[in-house]
């Protein structure tokens, strides 16, 4: 059998599927990390508002509680698994190859997050409710259990850039993949954001604090958690640089943008600083500022570090093994998983495509430009939108004269041998490699609007052919129809 | 269909199998994932169900209903979260096992699927924004505000029912798929179509929420009854609808899962009649039974069973769903999920 895993694909013009699932993905990390984050600090709270016998700390805790309740909880629970929905659509083999590898972890991980959330209803409700010391005992479960979503997710996160250990490859065994030095400092470092994020969101619940002195105090705590955590997270990002492949360095010093390094820079100053101005001035923290804050973060701050995140993985998506384009790209003897590139080399990716239609399985005159786009779905627009917009359009890579000849030297010459360091290698037969061409010149010099008018073309001169032969075979039949009258 | 269109179709879904495999036997995944899924089930019905009661209560002008409604509020906010985070189990063993027929089921709809996060997002936050607008208001029989965003909230929770509900029935669909894959001779990469669904299997699923909530007001009574200031007048009406409810509920759901039994595909061969097909069936009806024998007069002891007594019911009918998938795929497809190793 000749065909591989490969899955039909979901191609969106306006911003491509990679951002898509970025756009989820950078605002689940806010919720989580902001949820993981609080319930550390309301442990905290707890203790010190039952050591000091004071209400105020626990309606805080209360207050910060309901607003995670309706804000980062429902978004953040309905993002965690929308993550999943979105990569599944636009990554499926990635996806399916994290859920492959640590299905347990992830159940694990569950069980913690039930807990989690079961955790969160009774810390707001019962505050006053119930003795002291089984409130404090919530919180401290309540914290734990957030804080074991949050380590047993990295390990899957990190695994996505690299597996733990380089043994994986040849033995196996999830916790080689799971635990390395990857994962214990992105650990560290989600951590000390972690705690960036809930002081910053905390700001809109201290604002909304009638007391003076109070509002100051928790600017305070807030402000020196922020301050502590950021300089603690921005350390260990330099460190966790230390902890990749050389080859995603070099992807990131090559492919990201220049404005990448000093705009990281800005925010951690702009965060540093907003918390020195409310801690000096706490009259200044009203919801307003701290919710543009907040926003400024997201975008600026978390936005561009998960963008970072993924680039860096490049050509892969998941464990060093499956490439952007979902191939298999190498062996993974560990897992009895082999490169598909051999079988792909020998047929051709339309034959080892499991859903190529069947008229495309071949390429001709007649189906050129479909077959050439079906390809360049398959093997090019997770990271290259075809479309004028979206995600790094493939148009732009190409001058607008090139030629059959010299497009057909780029494909065979670059990519069927993988020749880019963050490309995938994708091998192509010879009639693939002229339909894909003959596609993407098409693509550059007429755009979207001749593609389709090719294509509708192509299927209208298939459907002629098809009539015609249905019309021939009913006049071979009339003889002997007649006969048998 | 021909046998060797079957075969291809087999084929094909072999070959979507991750090369990863799974780590253990794939029965204690699909175990975990009907267990898991009955659950959620009841946490959907019971969060579909409170938040009728809570749109119906608020148009009425009876002080009991009004009431009623306030406090069937309180329990679909924590549903909906509970039926979140517990429908993430389901989700996640689906992935293990079936992960062939889902992803493409999925990539096949794909914008119906990112519309799913949102939608269900929006869905909660309007459930909040009636909570807010209300729960300051001390006297619960009063005219609440802004019922139109608990509507709302309803209505958007409907619709990712239905996604979720086209979503599994295009998974037991395979000799569909390629056709799916192209529309008018050209190939649909927009994944902006939900190709299939069965309204009777919707209609089934999302009518256990009357027998369900019935449950819950049961329960709802028991919980409060024992207060020394409870007005049991009130807890007594609420408990006796709730019995109504499960009864009459429970009826119309076993119609409707009639219904759907009559309208599978011709993939499912005689499924129907078979014990799984029969049992789910009887399952749903036996409640308004048990209902009936162990609900009757003051039923103080036992009126903590009717939520686990309709989790059982769900979880008949969840191996029945799970049955009827492996009866299309390996009965009829041949493709057997015991040999994913």
């Amino acid at each position: 059998m000749d065909l591989i895993s490969l899955y039909p694909t979901w191609y969106e013009p306006g911003v491509g599927s990679g951002w898509v699932v970025g756009i989820i993905a950078t605002f689940h990390v806010l919720a989580s990390h902001t949820s993981v984050g609080a319930a550390l600090l309301f442990a905290y709270l707890s203790h010190r508002a039952y050591k000091e016998d004071r209400d105020d700390l626990l309606d805080f805790v209360k207050k910060y509680g309901l607003f995670l309740m309706v804000f980062t909880y429902v978004a953040g629970s309905i993002t965690g698994p929308g993550i999943w929905y979105s990569t599944t659509v636009a990554s499926p083999n990635g996806i399916g190859a994290l859920i492959h590898s640590f299905v347990w972890k992830w159940a694990t991980e569950w069980v913690f997050f039930v807990i989690e959330v079961v955790g969160v209803y009774m810390i707001v409700y019962l505050v006053g409710k119930v003795d002291k010391k089984t409130h404090m005992k919530i919180s401290v479960i309540f914290g734990a259990a957030s804080l074991a979503t949050m380590i047993i997710i990295v390990g899957i996160l990190s695994f996505m850039m690299m597996p733990g250990k380089e043994a994986w490859f040849e033995d196996g065994g999830y916790l080689n993949g799971f635990y390395g030095t990857n994962t214990f400092i992105q650990t560290g470092m989600r951590m000390a954001f972690m705690f960036t994020m809930t002081a910053i969101v905390g700001g809109i619940v201290v604002a909304s604090i009638k007391d003076p002195a109070f509002k100051k105090e928790m600017t305070r705590k807030l402000g020196w958690l922020g301050i502590i955590s950021t300089l603690v997270g921005a350390a260990l990002f330099q460190w966790y640089l230390t902890s990749v492949p050389s080859q995603a360095l070099l992807v990131m010093e090559n492919r990201l943008p220049d404005y990448f390094g000093p705009s990281i820079l800005i925010v951690l100053a702009g965060t540093l600083s907003y918390f020195i101005i409310t801690m000096l001035q706490p009259k200044l923290l009203v919801a307003g500022f701290a919710g543009f804050m907040t926003v400024t973060f997201l975008v600026a701050g978390l936005w561009p570090e998960e963008t970072a995140r993924e680039s860096m993985r490049k050509p892969w998506v998941a464990g060093q093994y499956v490439y952007s384009n979902q191939v298999i790209g190498r062996d993974v003897p560990g897992m009895d998983i082999k490169s598909q590139l051999p079988i792909i080399e020998k047929v051709g990716i339309l034959k080892a495509h499991p859903f190529t239609p069947d008229h495309l399985k071949e390429v001709n005159a007649g189906n050129q430009i479909q077959a050439g786009e079906f390809i360049a779905m398959t093997y090019c627009s997770n990271c290259h939108s075809p479309s004028e917009t979206g995600i790094r359009p493939l148009h732009r890579y190409f001058p607008q004269d090139i030629t059959q000849e010299r497009m057909e030297s780029y494909v065979r010459g670059v990519l069927t041998t993988g020749n880019i360091a963050y490309m995938p290698k994708m091998p192509m037969i010879e009639s693939e490699v002229q339909s894909i061409s003959a596609y993407l010149v098409l693509n550059k010099q007429g755009g979207q609007p001749a593609v389709t008018a090719a294509i509708q073309s192509e299927i209208a001169d298939r459907e002629r052919a098809l009539v015609k032969t249905v019309a021939d075979d009913n006049v071979a039949l009339l003889p002997s129809l007649q006969e048998n009258k | 269909m021909d046998a060797a269109q079957i075969a291809e179709v087999t084929q094909m879904m072999y070959a979507l199998r991750n090369p990863a495999g799974v780590p253990t036997y794939p029965i204690i995944f699909v175990g975990l994932g009907v267990l898991t899924f009955a659950l959620h089930i009841l946490f959907v019905q019971l969060m579909l169900g409170t938040s009728a009661i809570t749109i119906f209560g608020s148009f009425s002008n009876n002080p009991y209903w009004r009431r009623l409604a306030a406090a069937m509020l309180e329990i679909a906010k924590v549903s909906v979260s509970v039926a979140i985070v517990v429908g993430v189990a389901p989700l996640l063993f689906v992935q293990v096992v079936y992960d062939p027929h889902w992803y493409t089921s999925n990539v096949l709809s794909a914008k119906w699927v990112i519309g799913f996060i949102v939608i269900l997002i929006l869905a909660y936050w309007a459930m909040y924004f009636y909570y807010f607008q209300n729960s300051k208001n001390k006297d619960k029989t009063l005219t609440p505000k802004s019922r139109w965003s608990m509507i709302l909230s309803l209505a958007l929770m409907l619709v990712v029912g239905f996604i979720m509900h086209s979503l599994t029935s295009q998974m037991l669909h395979p000799e569909l798929w390629k056709t799916w894959y192209m529309q008018n001779n050209s190939l649909d990469y927009s994944g902006s179509t939900l190709h299939a669904y069965n309204l009777w299997r919707f209609a089934f699923f999302i009518s256990m929420a009357v027998p369900v909530a019935g449950a819950m007001l049961v329960t709802y009574r028991r919980f409060k009854m024992v207060r020394a200031d409870a007005d049991q007048a009130y807890l007594s009406w609420a408990a006796n609808l709730g019995k109504t409810w499960i009864k009459v509920g429970s009826v119309i759901s076993a119609l409707l899962y009639v219904a759907w039994m009559m309208t599978l595909p011709q993939t499912a061969g005689d499924f129907a009649t078979s014990f799984w097909g029969i049992a789910g069936g009887v399952a749903v009806i036996s409640y308004a039974v048990w209902a009936q024998i162990r609900l009757k007069g003051e039923a103080k002891f036992c009126s903590y069973m009717a939520l686990p007594m309709a989790l059982v019911i769900g979880l008949v009918v969840a191996i029945s769903r799970e049955m009827l998938r492996y009866g299309i795929l390996n009965d009829f497809f041949n493709y057997n999920f015991m040999d994913y190793k």
